[in-house]
Order: structure tokens, then sequence, then C-alpha cells
């Protein structure tokens, strides 16, 4: 088990704080990024894009002269109740190698289950049983790559009756067997507490303050599940004013941590993306100024 | 109870196979568990038919996007991606839409999607670098013809009794025109050249010759290919232009040459 080593390790062992906020970087816009090099705390890249050759893995590199990259996975299926995918984890390992990442993250979910690859951020039943795979499975990653990553809270659209635990302790747990961080995505929590009906002002006072080292942003849409309103973690829009606010309440719990924006589906130009990056930074900066601050590193 | 990995197979029957046994184990919480599981089963086609669309764009357009997505539903239903890697996802998909009766009447189709998946595998391929055409002098004479060449990965020879070529040209975004279904076959060359992935036409010996290599058949075998299409085949010629376009990566002798005795 990796002990808990502060933060990130690699060339850039930005602590908390240091990166400040950057983008989930999506080929459209890896062109335009490279030529313009804009003003940007560092990229967020998704591993299983990278992991063939040719140009992508190229500009991937290109990218990472310039900017600290964090590689967030989305293909280790954590939460499978059968071993972990050896060849994938091996192709993320040599990535990692290569790309030297600030931060290596993987989501508290599952997506593949009897050899098939579901592409969804599954959700999983909290029980003890849950808990063992998992903290087996982030000690097998942590092991490999020889490297703390951090764990990502999903966004869900349905809870197991047979759930024992909430997933803030959940989280919570795995951090504390395994010495792994937490993403925390602040937009999940808000779409989850929405679908699931709970108080996302609590689930993030109940996360353990000192392992997170991330945050998340991201919009979501609103939609309509049999005349209820069900929210969607879509990726396809600016960050809700709601969200900005329970940033807010994050940053006071957590510290000025690095932050990511996303955006997935209808791609913007990237000016909107890092017009929403900028948003996230001056939050950050007050953050940091402010004399309550006794988190930052 | 179901243990961890039965809730698992389960819940991969409601995304996969509209079986949603698993909802008794869902949470109502003002929605049926249902539609909570339709939710995930929309995101999970959606997402991975959007995959499909981005590695076959022209086969979408062939047979409109309609029915593209009804052929795509069915394809992932039987034959889910075996891993995380989206760009791997599909090499499995041309022969299952040609044998699909609706599509059957598109004869080519299959063969459109065989340029398209060669063209996703050429653009995803590892980078390798030529060997310098000097090396084939270190073998020596009686060798030669037990050569076995290894081609660069982004490589792929591809032959269809219909002008795929020009229907893939005929159906890119700025493509216009009709395609003469009797304009002939292609013999077509699918590779990566720095960041460019294309494909050109060969003559068809040429594409005999360099179908064998890539198969590892030993030059003399790729040889008699060649020939057996075109008596005048020109195998010095052809073996120039072989190390000329920097696509031989390494190359190894077959076994031992023959002694005469």
């Amino acid at each position: 088990m990796i002990s808990r080593r502060e933060a990130t390790g690699g060339t850039h062992s930005a602590g908390r704080g240091t990166l400040g906020a950057g983008i989930g970087v999506r080929e459209p816009h890896v062109a335009e990024i490279l030529a313009g090099r804009p003003a940007v705390g560092w990229l967020e890249a998704h591993p299983e894009n990278y992991m063939g050759g040719g140009p992508p893995v190229r500009r991937l590199e290109e990218l990472r002269r310039d900017y600290p990259i964090a590689l967030h996975g989305v293909g280790l299926s954590l939460g499978t109740a059968a071993p972990l995918d050896r060849r994938h984890l091996g192709r993320l390992a040599a990535l990692v190698k290569s790309i030297e990442p600030a931060i290596v993250s993987e989501h508290l979910s599952w997506s593949i289950a009897g050899g098939a690859y579901l592409n969804h951020l599954l959700p999983l039943p909290y029980t003890d049983e849950a808990l063992a795979v998992v903290a087996d499975h982030v000690d097998e990653v942590q092991q490999t790559l020889g490297r703390r990553i951090a764990l990502e809270n999903p966004s869900s659209y349905l809870r197991f009756r047979h759930s024992t635990i909430d997933e803030a302790a959940f989280l919570t747990e795995i951090a504390r067997r395994t010495g792994c961080a937490i993403l925390c995505d602040v937009n999940n929590v808000f779409v989850s507490s929405r679908n699931l009906g709970f108080d996302p002002s609590a689930y993030l006072d109940a996360l353990p303050a000192s392992h997170v080292t991330e945050i998340h942003l991201a919009g979501h849409s609103v939609n309509d599940a049999d005349g209820a309103p069900i929210l969607i973690d879509d990726h396809g829009s600016r960050v809700a004013d709601e969200v900005w606010q329970l940033y807010r309440h994050a940053l006071e719990l957590f510290g000025p941590v690095p932050t990511i924006v996303e955006w997935d589906t209808n791609l913007p130009t990237l000016d909107v993306l890092l017009d929403e990056a900028a948003c996230a930074r001056r939050l950050l900066d007050a953050a940091a100024g402010a004399p309550a601050d006794a988190h930052a590193v | 109870m179901l243990t961890l990995s039965e809730l698992q197979r389960d819940f991969r029957l409601a995304m996969l196979a509209d079986d949603d046994r698993i909802a008794s184990l869902v949470a109502g919480d003002g929605l049926e568990p249902a539609a909570r599981l339709a939710l995930y089963r929309h995101h999970v086609l959606d997402t991975l038919t959007d995959a499909l669309k981005s590695t076959f764009p022209v086969v979408c357009r062939l047979v409109d996007e309609r029915f593209f997505r009804y052929v795509a539903d069915r394809y992932i239903r039987e034959c889910p991606p075996d891993g995380p890697c989206l760009f791997e996802f599909g090499s499995s998909f041309p022969r299952f839409i040609g044998e699909l009766s609706p599509a059957r009447e598109l004869v080519y189709l299959a063969d459109v999607a065989l340029l398209e998946w060669a063209l996703n595998r050429a653009r995803h391929a590892e980078d390798a670098a030529p060997i310098d055409p000097g090396a084939l002098r270190a073998v020596p004479p009686e060798s030669v013809p037990s050569i076995v060449f290894q081609l660069e990965p982004s490589l792929t020879l591809l032959r269809s009794p219909w002008p795929i070529d020009r229907l893939w040209r005929a159906n890119q975004p700025d493509g216009e025109g009709t395609v003469d279904l009797d304009a002939g076959g292609a013999w077509l060359e699918v590779r990566r050249a720095g960041d460019d992935v294309g494909f050109r036409a060969l003559d068809p010996a040429t594409h005999a010759f360099r179908a064998a290599i890539a198969g590892s058949e030993p030059l003399g075998d790729a040889a008699d290919a060649a020939l057996g299409v075109d008596p005048r085949f020109d195998l010095a010629a052809a073996l120039h232009a072989l190390l000329d376009d920097g696509v031989v990566i390494g190359l190894s002798v077959n076994g031992l040459p023959k002694k005469e005795s």
C-alpha cells in the first residue's frame, strides 16, 4: 500500500494551490492551444485517448512541454468485482511514465461487466463488499504506478436499496484504507444531491479536507424523466450558479485546491472554456488570499 | 442479496438487453427504477453509437443516420467494446453491417467500412522508423527470396470488387457527384505518413506483392503472387519502391537458404 505521501509526485510535484485553474483538453481545441499557448494553469486529459500512437500522443507530449498535465482516467473500472484489466493498467503506467503528470485520477464507479466495457461511470452499491473491492483496486493501481491517485465522486441517477454507507463516508474510508486522494467534483455532488435527494453542502462537510487535492467543475442540464426533473451531468454548458456557490463552500473547506473545468458535449470555442477557468481562478485567488486559509501547503 | 459480481452482471443486462431485473434493487425516490436505469442505458448506447459514427462517418452517410443508429444499437448490444479505448472499438463492425439483411443490397457497404476501419487504425498506429534501404545489401544473394519484411503498423492493403475509393471520396463533407458501381474494383494501400492518414490506389500486381509481404510471406512467394497477377511485374522496381516509400521497418531471413546439391 502506498503510504500517505503528500500530494502528487512527478516532475511537477505541485502541491495544493500551485496549479491553479485549468481545463479539460479535448481534441478540437488542441491545435489552438498549441498555436496560442493560452495562459491557463494546467490541462487535464483522458489517458484512454492517448493509448495508441501517432499524432494524438505526439500532441499530448507537445502540450506537456508547456503545461502541467493531469491524467484523468475513465477506463480502469475500479469498482468492478472482477480483477482489473491488467493490459489497460499497463498502458496507463506507460503513459504516466512518459507524460509525468501532476495528478493521476480515476472514478469511484465501474464500467466493465463480463468483459464488456459499457462506456459509463456506473453506480456502485455502497456496501462493505464494494468497499473492499475498490480499496483493493486502488491499492493495485497505486502499487503499479508507484504513486498516489485521486478518486472522484461520480454523478448519480440512482442508488441501490442495499447500500449501507453514504457516499462521502465511503470515499473517506477508501482514502483512509489506501492513502489515495479525493478529487471532489462539485458539479457531481450537486447533480447527485438533486437526483437522489441529499444536502450537497453536508456532503462536502463530510469529506476529509486534507485528502482533497483537486476539484472538478462542469455544466449540467435539467431534463424531464417521466414528469420529474432530473439533472444530467452532460458537461455541455457553463457551470451553473448553484455549482459556483457550492464551489465557494468547497474552497472554504478544502482551501485553494487545483481546479479543472470540464466541457465535453456541445463543445464551445476555447475562449469560453478559458473564461470559465478564469472564473474559477478568481475564486481560487480569493480563497488563497483569505486570512482564514489554513489549508494551502 | 446479490453479490457485487451478480449485480454488475444484471446491470449489464439492463444496459444491453433491456432486461431490468436489477430494478428491484434500485430505490425509487420519486422516479421509477426503470426510468433511472433508462438514463444510464441511453448514455451507454448513445455514446458508443457516437464512437462508431466518428470511426465510420462515410458508412453513416451512405445508409443515413437513422439506419446507422439502428445498426449501431444492435452491434453494441451484440458486440460491446472489450476495453476502454474507443478508437479500438468497431473492428468487427464492417462484417456485422455487411451481414445484416437490410443492408445486403448495398453490396459495397462492408468494404467501405473496412476502408474506414483501416484509416482509423492508421490514425492511432504506433510511430515506427523505416530501415535503411542499405540493410538489404547485407543479405547474401541466395537468401534474398527468403527475406520476410516487417511493414510499418499503420499500413493496410485492401482490395474490393467495388470502387470504394470513389465512394469514400464522393461521401466526404465536401464530396460530390455520383459513383458508377461498375467503374471497377479498388486495390488500395492505406497508411499514415507523418500526421497524414490516407490511401492510394496500387496496380493489382503491386497490390498482390505488398499484400503478401504484409502477410509475412517471404519475398520469393510475394514475387510469385505478383507475377501470377501480371507476368510483366518488375520485381526489382517493386522492391526499390517498397524501400523508398519508407514502409519497411524490419527484415529477417526466413529459415536457412536452400543449398543447391
